[in-house]
C-alpha cells in the first residue's frame, strides 16, 4: 500500500468556510466535530489557517460578494486539496436558486469533490460524506 | 571490536538519539490526544493503526507529502531555516536531559543554566519564524509568544534553581542521580516548585490554557499561520519534542530522573514518570479554557513569581 496515500486518507484536516449560509449547516458541521459524533476518530482536525488544511468544508450558497474570497482561500491551500459542499444551498443554491446575487452553488466557483445535500445536512450525512471522501483519497 | 566513535554516533542517531526521540514524540502526541478525547467522552484517533496510535505519524507523512508554499511577501531564507533550527534546538536541549540512561547523552557541570538558555532561544526563534512570514496573524502571534516568555521565564528559572541548591550541583544528570542515591525526591520536599514548574512549562510549550499565541478563534492559527507542508511538519514535530522536553525536565529535576529500584532498565522508569507528567499536562489542557494574554501575564507575575521566591526562601531556610 502506498504510504503517502494511506497517510492522506488517515489525516484530513479541514477548514470551515461559510459562504452565506443561514448557520444551519454550520451548526451541523460543528456537531459532527464535537464529542457526540467526534470526527477526530478519522483523524479529522479543524484548522484555523487554510495553509494547514487539506479539505475545505463550504456551507451556504456562494454570494457574489464572497466569491472572490472563496477563490482566494481555496488558492491559499497547499495541494492536494479537496472540497466538500455541505447542504443543499452549497450543492445547487437550494431555495435561493436564480437569485440575482448568487452563483448557484460552490461548483460554479471551485471544483467540488463531495456533495452532501440536506437542509440542514445532518451530522450523520456529513460523516458519510467524509467517509466517502476518504475512500476517494485512498483511491 | 566496534570503535567508540561509531557507538557514540549511533547513540546520537538511534538510541537514545533522534529515532528514539521521534518515536517517543509521536507516541506522546497520541497519548495526549487520546487522553484529552477520553476526558471529553470521545474516542479520539481510532482508525490509523491499532487504537489510532499511528495518527501523529500519518499527520507527519501527509504534511511531508503536501505542497510547500512560501508566501511572496515572506523573508524567504529565514522562513525556510527557522523550522529546521527550532527542531535542532529542541533536540539539542533534550540531549542534556537524562532520558534512556541515567546520564544524559551529553552533560557537564552547569548544563542546567545551558538548558534554560536553550529554552529561551527556542522562544526567540519562534518570534523570528513568526516575524519572517510577515502575515498579520503570525506577527501578532509572535509578539504574544515573547510576551508570554516575559511571564514564564522568571518563575521557571527561579524554581529550577531550588533542586540545584539542595543537591549542590548545577548538572541536571547529577541532580537526578543525587535524588536517587539519597532518596530525597524534590517532588515531596519542594511541591510548590513542582507546581510552578509545570505551569510554566505549560506556557513554554504553548499548550492550553496558555495557547494564546495560537488562539485559533482570534488569530487563524497564530504564529504558524503561514507555514505549510514540510515546514509545518517540522514545527509539529518540534511541538511534540517540546512536550517530551517538558516531561523529561520535570522528571529529572523533581522525580529523580530515569532511576528506580530492582535493576529494571532505566528507560522504563523514564517512560512511566514522563507519561505521568504528560497526563497531568493533558488533564490541565482539557480542564481549562484559554486565558487572555493580560490575565496570563498578570497571574504569572502576581502569583507564580512570589510562590517561586517563597520556595527558594524555604530552601535556603533548610526546608526542602
Amino acid at each position: 500500500m502506498n504510504v503517502v496515500k494511506w497517510a492522506r486518507s488517515k489525516s484530513p484536516w479541514i477548514i470551515h468556510f461559510n459562504t452565506g449560509s443561514c448557520n444551519g449547516c454550520d451548526i451541523e458541521v460543528v456537531a459532527a466535530l464535537t464529542p457526540k459524533f467526534d470526527l477526530e476518530r478519522f483523524g479529522v482536525l479543524l484548522k484555523g489557517s487554510p495553509r494547514h488544511a487539506d479539505v475545505i468544508v463550504v456551507t451556504g450558497p456562494v454570494t457574489n460578494q464572497v466569491k472572490e474570497r472563496l477563490k482566494r482561500v481555496y488558492e491559499q491551500m497547499p495541494s492536494p486539496k479537496f472540497v466538500m459542499a455541505i447542504g443543499t444551498c452549497a450543492c445547487s443554491g437550494g431555495v435561493f436558486k436564480d437569485c440575482y446575487n448568487l452563483c448557484q452553488g460552490v461548483d460554479k466557483v471551485i471544483p467540488v469533490d463531495i456533495y452532501v445535500p440536506g437542509c440542514a445536512a445532518s451530522p450523520e450525512a456529513i460523516i458519510d460524506g467524509a467517509a466517502k471522501l476518504l475512500k476517494k483519497i485512498s483511491g | 571490536m566496534v570503535p567508540a566513535e561509531i557507538i557514540e554516533f549511533l547513540s546520537v542517531l538511534i538510541y537514545p538519539g533522534f529515532i528514539f526521540i521521534f518515536t517517543l514524540a509521536f507516541f506522546y502526541e497520541w497519548v495526549d490526544r487520546k487522553f484529552v478525547a477520553r476526558l471529553q467522552n470521545r474516542y479520539g484517533p481510532l482508525y490509523a493503526g491499532p487504537g489510532g496510535i499511528l495518527q501523529p505519524f500519518a499527520d507527519f507523512i501527509k504534511l511531508l507529502a503536501k505542497e510547500d508554499i512560501t508566501p511572496r511577501a515572506a523573508d524567504k531564507t529565514t522562513f525556510r531555516v527557522t523550522p529546521i533550527l527550532m527542531l535542532a534546538l529542541a533536540l539539542s536541549t533534550l540531549f542534556f536531559i537524562p532520558t534512556a540512561y541515567t546520564t544524559a547523552v551529553s552533560w557537564f557541570e552547569g548544563d542546567l543554566i545551558f538548558v534554560t538558555f536553550l529554552v529561551s532561544i527556542l522562544v526567540l526563534i519562534t518570534l523570528i519564524a513568526a516575524w519572517s512570514s510577515t502575515s498579520t496573524f503570525s506577527t501578532v502571534g509572535g509578539i504574544r509568544v515573547v510576551l508570554q516568555m516575559l511571564g514564564f521565564e522568571i518563575p521557571m528559572t527561579i524554581v529550577m534553581v531550588g533542586p540545584a541548591i539542595v543537591s549542590k550541583t548545577l548538572s541536571i544528570t547529577n541532580i537526578a542521580l543525587w535524588q536517587y542515591t539519597t532518596g530525597h525526591y524534590f517532588a515531596i520536599y519542594q511541591p510548590i516548585g513542582l507546581i510552578v514548574l509545570i505551569i510554566c512549562l505549560l506556557a513554554e510549550i504553548k499548550k492550553a490554557p496558555f495557547d494564546i499565541p495560537e488562539a485559533e478563534s482570534e488569530l487563524a492559527a497564530g504564529w504558524i499561520t503561514e507555514f505549510s507542508g514540510r515546514k509545518l511538519a517540522l514545527i509539529r514535530l518540534t511541538t511534540d519534542v517540546e512536550l517530551i522536553l517538558a516531561g523529561a525536565l520535570v522528571t529529572a529535576l523533581f522525580l529523580g530522573g530515569p532511576t528506580g529500584p530492582f535493576g529494571i532498565p532505566s528507560v522504563i522508569f523514564f517512560l512511566i514518570k514522563t507519561t505521568g507528567v504528560i497526563l497531568v499536562i493533558s488533564n490541565l489542557r482539557a480542564l481549562f479554557a484559554r486565558f487572555r494574554i493580560d490575565q496570563m501575564l498578570g497571574g504569572f507575575w502576581k502569583y507564580l513569581v512570589p510562590l517561586a521566591l517563597l520556595q527558594i526562601i524555604l530552601v535556603t531556610l533548610g526546608v526542602g
